[in-house]
């Protein structure tokens, strides 16, 4: 009897799960493929406003890229750079502006949800004034593109070859949360690696080695 | 499907299927708590659970930037700053390679006018210090944690009344080369109506100070110029090993070691000593004598020389020469043919020796030029008649307030627990130990020091040339820099940062040798950045020369020895004195003679061993009946050994090394480094020879017996041999051609002599036509008559390449990680062994064995001439390493330990930390090719020859590595692959290896160029 029972158990667990994983057979994907990763940031920054419509250069703020392996997440001070000034999005000052203009008053500082939470983070409460004794912490960013310990990428030798950010990183132009847009594995690597010692990068020569070790040490 | 089993306990059971029967009988009748299908099954379920695991997102990692970068910083490049290592004394240059904020490669300098480029194993080996989570982080209180004000205000009310009682205040250091640390602490003891500064060493060069106080009217050690000397003659001094400054001396005596096929010359090198030292080994012709006759010999030369020279002191009559006289003619006609250019050295802690010494130099026209007084050495200050004096004073309790610095004290001398009973009588003891060490325990306060990599200091190793050492990083700990507890002692306030400045503006900005007038901003910053600065020196302070005559041969004259046994204490490479006790890679760096690891013993000659019936590992007893000291250690038979002589390393049994008891992988069988209640080795210091004004670490008043207990060395030199053993050999290749050796004179003659005569073409290759290198095709050469064995590589390996620390049952297992390896070869008799040592890591064969066994690829060649080794795809079937014929592959047996976070931050971030169950072995520092490739790159230049460099090759102080690009034929490898000299290890076996050795020359017409055995 209790055969029939651990039987009809064990066919019910089969069908849920089966049904379980084929609603998600969309998202299936090897052990440590993270294509698709997009987890919520501290600060909800913007890489399609910045990147994208207003243009920056991604290298503006990832300065790094040219110059050694990581690119590098942006000190706080380069958004201060700007955000020292800028403290909300264009349409709401230029709104406050006009209404200030009719109403014969000084604009009133307006600073947007996002950029309250970067002014947080430097212990300032607007842009310009530090509080006293004011301790300035990091912005804790959640990794996106995080390959594993054993893989090295030097971001220099990619720019300095002529790869295009968005080559590995995708249309992060667009992206208001960035997400990774490439699977990361090795077969992807090894392909463009192909690819650009067969064919060149944008019209000329380059040697993209095969070797293990380029990668592996 | 419905058995019954037999055992009642069965029948019960819920689950019992048919599965339960088979399982019964397959176990003999006895059931096992588990079945096999039960284990099955949850094994699988628990797989598939991980395996699902994997298809879920990893747990959110946090980047966390700078809120403002630092200027020129790029988040994971390596920076490096100029710095002096403090490892010892001798001041070399450093250049500390600083990543993301922590300290990971020390390299040399090769800019720096001592070292020149060199740096030793300790050097190597100070991360490992730094990032020690048994340092002391805060101050010490009667050995309770305490605050800083709270010590302070302690120390200054105590300081105070001794001050009003006029007590006597002694401050004991090592060494300090430091003019503001000399000067800050002279500044804190002026205060004081009865307050002295003592130099302490524990490998002192005491005698010959107080010598040249004799023979010259100073107390002065002088600079040794080895790269001005054609004829060295060493009587015990251990110069490229342990004595005063073995980096620069390596460095100096390499630039004449290497003769060309155009100049077939170099110099000659003759070594004295009783047990066989690293120097020894590195002779051109090294005799045996034991210690206590160096003065009897050094007599003789000198009435030989005397003689040469046409005037002859009036002497007493000579004891009889143990060294042949023949020998010794030849010896006299080499130095003074060699005058002005010869140097007799000497590390006999008798003044009287010394002297005579000082008289041969004289004599042979040294002085002002292998000699240098005018600029002498300051590495070593200590003065043992000091220290004798300062015993006595606190056994007399004559002494309120203790200061110990930099050695630890009761350590380091013999009388321990006299001397503890004698301390605790002191009023107040302050120790600046970074550790608890013998002395802190017995200390009042601790007050910690910062680790050198932390600290603001300076040296002067040699007068003239002012080093700077700036820290690397923030104190990880509470820690304060000595020269500003000084200063608060004194009542100031200033930074050890401020210290430093003051004092460089009133003593050192004056000697400046810029003819410009310079501000003090401008000298310091250069200073900084170049790491040192060459000053006026202090005046030369030797007031008389040559007031030599026959007395000093004379209190030599009639010395005889009759004693059974001369002990001869030493330190080995890597430990020197205490200091080092607590780095596991020193602890398991091999001795580059011995090749023991983690353990001090006595060593005995073959015969003497015969005699008393001795083998590897008995445990015998070593005791001076004139003070009751004794001591029992492990017996090591070794080659070269004077029959008299017994030697014991120092630097053992340092309190605390318990901590190794589990420093490797813990396992069912696997044994503790460390027995239960012991320390890594024993302190041979109660042994030292307080007798006769100084600390002697050589005495003849010693008996040795055998106990019957035995204790198990490990030795890494037993195994990874590549010799075939004589029983299978083949006839006609019962000995290889590892090492290959010619004579100066044949060499002269033929600079290909020494090959032996191959029978194939070399032109045969497996894969001739798909396999073109026409890249880069990474090779290296190794000079065998440049490298010295000193084993720096082979720390510099270590760091770089993340090799872990096994512990002493590991290594006796043969299962030691190290990927270089320094294999040492004797040859001849053991009254003139000829040694010869060979590092020796991946070869980077082109036909290489190991390629071909692997059954996963995980070991391929790359179109640059590398053999890789590709971790993840390796199984562990070692293959490889059965058919690798060099036995270089390491097998990671274990994952071992990375428990300590700490100790963590010391992993290079290039280099995979590899896992248990795979091989590893030599990459050529591939991490470091590809980041030379990339610089290059970005800076769209090509690469340079030299600019990369790998580990090995760095720190090499006497430059015996050299590699590079094979296809660029402007390179230095590719002129060393063309040398004369050159030859490749077993390549009859056309494995055409991609590293290469240059044959061995020696300075000699008699050689016995037979390979030598691996013993």
């Amino acid at each position: 009897m209790h055969r029939i029972i651990v039987t009809v158990i064990l066919l019910v667990g089969l069908f849920y799960s089966l049904i379980v994983l084929a609603s998600g057979m969309s998202k299936w994907r090897l052990p440590d493929n993270q294509q698709g990763y997009s987890p919520k940031q501290p600060i909800a920054y913007s890489h399609r406003l910045h990147a994208g419509e207003l243009g920056i250069d991604c290298k503006f703020c990832h300065s790094a890229a040219e110059h050694g392996q990581h690119a590098g997440i942006p000190s706080t001070d380069v958004c201060m750079k700007c955000h020292k000034f800028v403290t909300s999005s264009f349409d709401v000052l230029q709104e406050e502006m006009k209404k200030s203009d009719k109403e014969k008053r000084k604009p009133n500082t307006i600073i947007s949800a996002e950029l309250k939470e970067l002014y947080a983070t430097l212990d300032l409460d607007d842009p310009k004034t530090p509080r006293p004794n004011g301790k300035a912490n990091s912005i804790p960013w959640v990794r996106v593109h995080n390959l594993p310990d054993f893989v090295s990428f030097d971001h220099s030798a990619h720019v300095t070859a002529g790869v295009a950010c968005q080559k590995c990183h995708g249309p992060v132009e667009s992206m208001e949360r960035v997400r990774q847009f490439e699977s990361l594995s090795m077969g992807w690597c090894v392909n463009c690696h192909r690819d650009a010692t067969e064919n060149g990068i944008d019209g000329h020569a380059v040697n993209a080695s095969l070797n293990c070790t380029v990668c592996h040490h | 499907m419905n058995y019954e089993t037999s055992k009642p306990d069965n029948v019960n059971d819920a689950s019992g299927d048919g599965a339960r029967a088979a399982d019964v009988d397959l176990h003999g009748g006895e059931s096992p708590e588990i079945s096999r299908r039960r284990f099955l099954e949850a094994a699988g379920f628990t797989f598939s659970f991980v395996a699902l695991n994997g298809c879920s997102r990893p747990t959110p990692e946090l980047a966390l930037p700078f809120t403002e970068q630092p200027e020129g910083m790029i988040p994971g490049q390596s920076q490096s700053y100029a710095s002096t290592c403090a490892g010892c004394p001798a001041g070399c240059g450093l250049l500390g390679g600083v990543r993301d904020g922590r300290p990971l490669k020390m390299e040399g300098m090769p800019e720096h006018p001592l070292s020149k480029g060199g740096l030793c194993a300790i050097g190597q080996a100070l991360p490992l210090g730094l990032y020690d989570s048994h340092r002391l982080k805060h101050p010490l209180q009667r050995g309770e944690q305490a605050e800083w004000k709270q010590v302070d205000q302690t120390i200054i009310q105590t300081l105070e009344k001794v001050d009003a009682s006029g007590g006597a205040v002694r401050f004991v250091t090592s060494t300090i080369t430091s003019p503001t640390l000399r000067s800050s602490i002279d500044a804190f003891l002026k205060r004081f109506s009865d307050a002295r500064h003592i130099s302490f060493d524990s490998l002192s060069c005491s005698a010959i100070l107080d010598a040249h106080e004799k023979t010259h009217g100073a107390r002065l050690l002088p600079h040794y110029r080895l790269e001005d000397a054609s004829v060295i003659v060493s009587f015990g001094a251990d110069f490229l090993g342990t004595w005063i400054s073995p980096v620069e001396f390596t460095a100096a005596w390499r630039t004449r070691r290497v003769p060309t096929a155009e100049r077939p010359e170099m110099s000659y090198h003759a070594h004295f000593e009783g047990r066989m030292s690293l120097t020894g080994s590195n002779a051109d012709r090294r005799f045996r004598l034991a210690p206590d006759e160096f003065g009897v010999v050094l007599s003789h030369l000198y009435v030989s020389l005397a003689e040469r020279s046409g005037e002859v002191p009036q002497h007493d009559a000579l004891t009889e020469s143990p060294l042949a006289a023949a020998d010794l003619a030849a010896l006299a006609e080499r130095l003074w043919a060699a005058r002005g250019e010869s140097l007799v050295l000497c590390d006999s802690q008798d003044v009287a020796v010394q002297v005579l010494v000082n008289a041969i130099n004289y004599l042979l026209g040294n002085y002002g030029k292998t000699v240098d007084i005018a600029r002498p050495s300051r590495q070593r200050q200590g003065s043992d008649r000091d220290l004798l004096e300062l015993i006595d004073e606190l056994r007399a309790g004559k002494v309120s307030a203790l200061f110990v610095a930099g050695t630890d004290l009761t350590h380091n001398l013999p009388g321990h627990d006299t001397l503890a009973e004698a301390i605790g009588k002191v009023e107040l003891v302050v120790s600046f130990a970074e550790r608890q060490d013998d002395f802190a325990s017995l200390a009042h306060f601790v007050c910690p020091d910062h680790h050198s990599l932390e600290a603001w200091m300076d040296a002067e190793p040699v007068s003239g040339l002012v080093s700077l050492s700036q820290p690397m990083l923030q104190p990880l700990g509470k820690t304060r820099s000595i020269l500003e507890s000084l200063a608060r002692w004194s009542g100031h306030e200033d930074s050890a940062y401020d210290i430093l400045r003051s004092s460089w503006e009133t003593n050192i900005l004056p000697r400046t040798m810029s003819t410009t007038a310079t501000t003090l901003r401008e000298f310091w910053d250069r200073s900084l950045h170049d790491g040192f600065v060459e000053v006026v020196p202090t005046e030369n302070a030797a007031t008389k020369v040559g007031d030599f005559d026959a007395s000093s041969v004379n209190v030599i004259a009639g010395r005889g020895n009759a004693a059974e046994y001369c002990l001869t204490l030493y330190s080995k490479i890597g430990l020197t004195d205490s200091r080092h006790a607590h780095n596991p890679w020193l602890q398991e760096l091999p001795d580059p003679v011995t090749k023991v690891t983690w353990d001090n013993y006595v060593s005995v000659s073959a015969a003497t061993a015969e005699k008393l019936k001795l083998i590897d590992g008995d445990v015998v007893r070593v005791a001076t009946p004139g003070n009751g000291a004794s001591l029992e250690l492990p017996t090591l038979i070794q080659r070269g050994q004077h029959d008299r002589v017994i030697s014991i390393a120092l630097g053992y049994g340092v309190k605390g090394t318990d901590r190794f008891a589990k420093v490797g992988p813990q396992w069912f069988e696997g044994r503790p480094t460390v027995e239960p209640g012991g320390l890594v080795g024993k302190n041979a210091a109660s042994l030292i020879d307080p007798g006769n004004g100084s600390l002697s670490l050589v005495r003849s008043d010693v008996t040795l017996s055998k106990t019957d207990r035995r204790h198990d060395l490990a030795s890494t030199q037993e195994y990874h041999s590549l010799e075939i053993p004589p029983n299978v050999a083949p006839h006609g290749a019962e000995v290889r051609d590892i090492v290959q050796k010619t004579s100066l004179p044949e060499f002269a003659k033929n600079p290909e002599s020494g090959k032996p005569e191959h029978h194939f073409d070399g032109q045969l290759q497996l894969w001739p036509e798909d396999h073109a290198k026409e890249g880069h095709r990474w090779g290296m050469a190794i000079d065998m008559n440049a490298c010295t064995g000193c084993s720096a590589c082979l720390v510099a390996c270590q760091s770089e390449n993340n090799v872990p620390v096994v512990g002493k049952d590991e290594v006796r297992r043969q299962r030691e990680m190290h990927w270089i390896r320094i294999d040492r070869y004797y040859g001849g008799d053991d009254d003139d062994v000829d040694v010869s040592h060979q590092p020796m890591m991946c070869q980077h064969c082109d036909n290489a064995p190991c390629e071909t066994v692997c059954p996963v690829l995980a070991t391929v060649h790359s179109d640059e001439g590398l053999n890789e080794q590709v971790y993840n795809r390796c199984v562990g079937t070692r293959y490889c390493a059965n058919n690798c014929p060099y036995k270089v592959r390491r097998f990671n047996w274990f994952d071992y330990p990375h428990e300590d976070s700490l100790l963590n931050l010391s992993l290079n971030p290039d280099v995979a930390v590899r896992s248990r169950g795979v091989m590893e072995k030599c990459s050529m520092c591939v991490q470091r090719i590809e980041e030379g490739k990339i610089d290059a790159k970005r800076r769209g230049a090509p690469l340079v020859d030299g600019e990369i460099k790998t580990a090995c090759q760095q720190s090499c102080p006497a430059q015996a590595i050299v590699f590079g690009d094979l296809n660029d034929a402007e390179s230095a490898i590719h002129a060393a692959d063309e040398n004369p000299r050159g030859y490749g290890v077993l390549e009859e076996f056309n494995f055409r290896q991609s590293v290469s050795y240059l044959r061995v020359v020696r300075n000699r017409g008699d050689l016995q160029t037979d390979g030598g055995e691996h013993v």
